[in-house]
């Protein structure tokens, strides 16, 4: 105890707070950009590391990471693009909001999902971390393969109003993620001897074009003379738009931690990662919520769903590699080489050895998350702003980002070509009323998914029944199947509905 | 007129001529940054290598280095980049591991993966180390090779990758060994070290400095490393040659230029690179990323990378 409270003295010297203070703003700005991500940033900022203190070096990190992350849902919610991969769900209720005005709203609730989000991670993290951990060691390829299987039914949660043109979208995304060098043998699919192509389509790119520039190709039919606030009917100023109400908190504190726990699960899982935990935190919250409809319309819900889920990896990442030396995914993996700058051994013995950095990283996580919060609100009003800004002059420079972005990911112009073409299709894709999250999730899980069905079917001989002999991996598959009868007969119901003379439709709004 | 004319095309032809032979005769070299290419992420290992060089050497250089992230295809990318540009000394490669010595057995590749470049200075040598499960019932290497040789095919090792430097390793351990295992690939070594925590697979291979934390927090044993010496952060573990299976594989990491690079540039960009390598605060940045330092000049780093590539062409073979 003492030791904590050492350290706590130790983190919060002027110069850190400063640091912290900065960082944040960086992160926040960074994650807003379509493109830049936090990993680039976070990665550039390692050479500062090497003459700070351990304190300063981690404010820098973790103040980059939460804030960069939360930054990701202000442009998913105000423009259409999604900042960073993990707030790509963000933007199924956040646009809409904006959309109806509610901007201010949705910014709010984001940001308040994501500090308790992020908060609980922390929690998790202190309390159970390695224990944790060693749960996470029992996911081998054939939980993780079930555990997918289940994932891909928020498909279906997702579809909307026709399945069918849901789980064709579906079907486009995994499609899509086929191209690329198989997981196994890596043997190039679809890439025409390019070497480019061997990793597949790059998910930047691929979500950037998706969303962001397919979004501006359909706000290109109208003449973009006004801001996207302005250019819809609903349009309200009232104040209450704008404000988080209690009626907004209560709604969702059951969503936020929901979200929050099923974040900090996926996070601890090695390899999966926050962009995965968004759209689970996300389908988790339609299925569990008592208006399911009014989800991709704009409902506070479906934001707070989306920003707890992806803020509570945050924390939870750290669980495998502070206890196992695991990092579980590329951001973790450059903080494991910015601890060893400065001297800190992750894995199962830092907890006796080195705690006074452990409690160094749960003080400057939480403080993180702390500044964040504060920054953030005091810019609210300059962010709802970017949603007055008139769309001739926002578009052409948000499509700049988006290019450089695309391109600055690995420095390759093809890139570019692929945010383009995705750009159209999603343009198409909208036209023809076709949803387009289950497509961005069918390509998440995709690749995951082989390689993990892969894998167990190389461990079992290619037999099936390590699937259903394994307690975890039977238990998901179980979900699986309850998740899709459940679908049928919401399906089967509503239809009923509507043969019977219930005209309840309404207004048809294309979902995302 | 006729005369004037001339002159000014003299002129002219002269000034063109000197123009160009200018730096040539000067021999100044480098007069402009020096582009160093890392074919993984920034943050990876091969990435925090060139950027550790890189915050020491441009003293030596008399130049900034920036170092360009082209990442995909297992660093392929990146070596094709560099394989394909001006051979003049400014564009550099961070190359010695799976994109030089191995993943060209696997497939074909746009470059001959050692003759189209032009080794300058090995910067480090990352050792490979086998590990087990703490809780496997073999006690040493050979109670584990004697029960695979009963069981072919029954273990099975991870890896970083299909045709990677540790797939490579482990194939040649195997053919050393005459045991058969199942390969189970993962994205990257820590994914392959989670499964053998896990008890997913029977081996998987670290570097040292990973396995050492593992080791003593009891949750991996090393076994061997593919090393002609013992590992000084795991003294007591045999390597491979000690225990009569001939083989020496090392993850190597250095600077290569395009094939083609003027000699005497090659070797101006050996000695700043060496004094950078040799420099007080490079040692201490090395200590501390536990990186093991290892050099090499031009002409060994060139034997030992031709070397270890022979050696896992060999093995596949067969």
């Amino acid at each position: 105890m003492e030791l904590l409270i050492d350290q706590f003295f130790v983190a919060i010297q002027g110069s850190n707070l400063l640091v912290l203070f900065l960082s944040t703003v960086a992160g926040i700005l960074i994650g807003a950009i379509p493109g830049l991500t936090v990993n680039m940033a976070v990665a550039l900022s390692i050479p500062l590391t090497i003459h700070m203190s351990l304190a300063q070096a981690l404010c820098m990190i973790f103040a980059i990471y939460v804030s960069g992350i939360y930054g990701g849902s202000v442009s998913a919610i105000l423009v259409n693009a999604p900042g960073t991969p993990a707030a790509a769900a963000t933007t199924l209720d956040g646009y809409p909001m904006t959309q109806q005005g509610k901007a201010g709203k949705a910014l709010k609730m984001a940001l308040f999902a994501s500090f308790i989000g992020g908060i609980m991670s922390i929690i998790i993290l202190v309390l159970v971390a390695q224990n944790l951990a060693a749960f996470a060691l029992k996911f081998g390829p054939a939980e993780r393969t079930t555990l997918m299987v289940f994932a891909l039914t928020i498909v279906g949660v997702l579809s909307g109003r026709s399945m069918i043109k849901g789980l064709l979208s579906g079907a486009i995304g995994l499609l899509f993620a086929t191209v690329g060098a198989d997981p196994m043998l890596a043997v190039p699919r679809f890439t025409f001897g390019m070497l480019e192509l061997e990793e597949g389509f790059g998910f930047i790119p691929v979500l950037i074009g998706l969303f962001a520039v397919s979004e501006m190709l359909v706000q290109a039919e109208d003449r973009m003379q006004t801001s996207i606030k302005a250019s819809y009917k609903e349009s309200s100023d009232r104040e209450e738009d704008s404000r988080l109400t209690r009626k907004d908190i209560l709604l969702s504190w059951k969503t936020i931690i929901r979200s929050g726990f099923l974040g900090a699960f996926i996070g601890c899982l090695p390899g999966i990662g926050a962009t995965v935990a968004c759209f689970f935190g996300y389908g988790e919250a339609k299925r569990a919520s008592k208006n399911p409809d009014l989800f991709g319309k704009g409902t506070v819900e479906g934001v707070a769903a989306a920003e707890s889920a992806n803020n509570a990896v945050a924390g939870a990442t750290l669980i495998p590699l502070l206890a196992l030396s695991i990092p579980g995914d590329a951001l973790t993996a450059i903080l494991y080489g910015a601890l060893l700058i400065q001297g800190v051994q992750t894995g199962p013995l830092i907890f006796q050895y080195q705690l006074d950095a452990v409690y160094l990283i749960y003080i400057t996580l939480t403080l993180a998350n702390i500044f964040m919060v504060a920054t953030a609100a005091s810019f609210m009003s300059f962010f709802k702003r970017i949603a007055e800004v008139p769309r001739r002059i926002l578009f052409p420079i948000i499509f700049v980002f988006c290019v450089v972005g695309s391109f600055a990911m690995r420095n390759s112009v093809i890139d570019i070509y692929i945010m383009m073409g995705m750009g159209v299709m999603g343009y198409i894709l909208r036209k023809f009323q076709i949803p387009l999250a289950p497509l961005l999730i069918g390509y998440i899980l995709a690749n995951p998914f082989e390689e993990a069905l892969r894998q167990a079917l190389v461990g079992s001989e290619g037999s099936l029944k390590v699937f259903v002999v394994k307690p975890i991996a039977a238990g998901f598959l179980i979900l699986t199947v309850l998740a899709i009868v459940f679908m049928i007969r919401r399906t089967l119901s509503a239809r009923g509905e509507e043969t019977q003379g219930g005209e309840n439709r309404e207004g048809e709004e294309s979902e995302l | 007129m006729m005369d004037s004319k001339k002159i000014i095309r003299f002129a002219l032809a002269a000034l063109l001529v000197f123009g160009l032979m200018g730096p040539a005769l000067a021999a100044e070299f480098p007069t402009k940054t020096i582009k160093v290419y890392v074919g993984f992420s920034p943050g990876g290992g091969t990435d925090i290598i060139a950027r550790t060089v890189a915050s020491v050497a441009p003293e030596f250089l008399g130049q900034a280095m920036v170092i360009i992230n082209k990442t995909g295809a297992a660093g392929t990318i990146a070596a094709r980049e560099v394989s394909q540009a001006k051979p003049d000394g400014y564009t550099l490669l961070v190359a010695g591991g799976s994109e030089t010595v191995s993943v060209g057995h696997y497939r074909e590749l746009p470059y001959h993966p050692i003759n189209a470049f032009s080794p300058v200075i090995r910067i480090s040598r990352d050792r490979m180390i086998l590990n087990f499960n703490a809780n496997a019932p073999w006690k040493t290497l050979k109670e584990f090779i004697q029960d695979a040789k009963r069981n072919p095919g029954k273990y099975k090792y991870a890896s970083s990758g299909h045709g990677g430097i540790y797939h490579s390793a482990m194939l040649a351990f195997c053919d050393r060994a005459g045991i058969k295992m199942k390969h189970v690939p993962y994205k990257g070594g820590a994914p392959g070290m989670a499964a053998l925590m896990g008890g997913h697979v029977d081996i998987a291979i670290a570097s040292p400095s990973e396995a050492r934390a593992l080791v003593e927090g009891g949750k991996i044993r090393s076994v061997t490393l593919t090393s002609l010496e013992r590992t000084p952060l795991q003294p007591d573990v045999p390597t491979l040659k000690e225990l009569g299976y001939d083989l020496y594989l090392e993850n190597q990491k250095g600077f290569v230029a395009p094939a083609g690079t003027p000699k005497e540039r090659i070797m101006f960009l050996h000695e700043a690179f060496k004094k950078a390598y040799e420099h007080k605060a490079f040692v201490k940045l090395c200590t501390r990323l536990k990186i093991e330092r290892g050099y090499l000049g031009p002409e060994d780093f060139r034997k030992s990378l031709m070397g270890m590539y022979n050696q896992i062409g060999s093995v596949l073979k067969k």
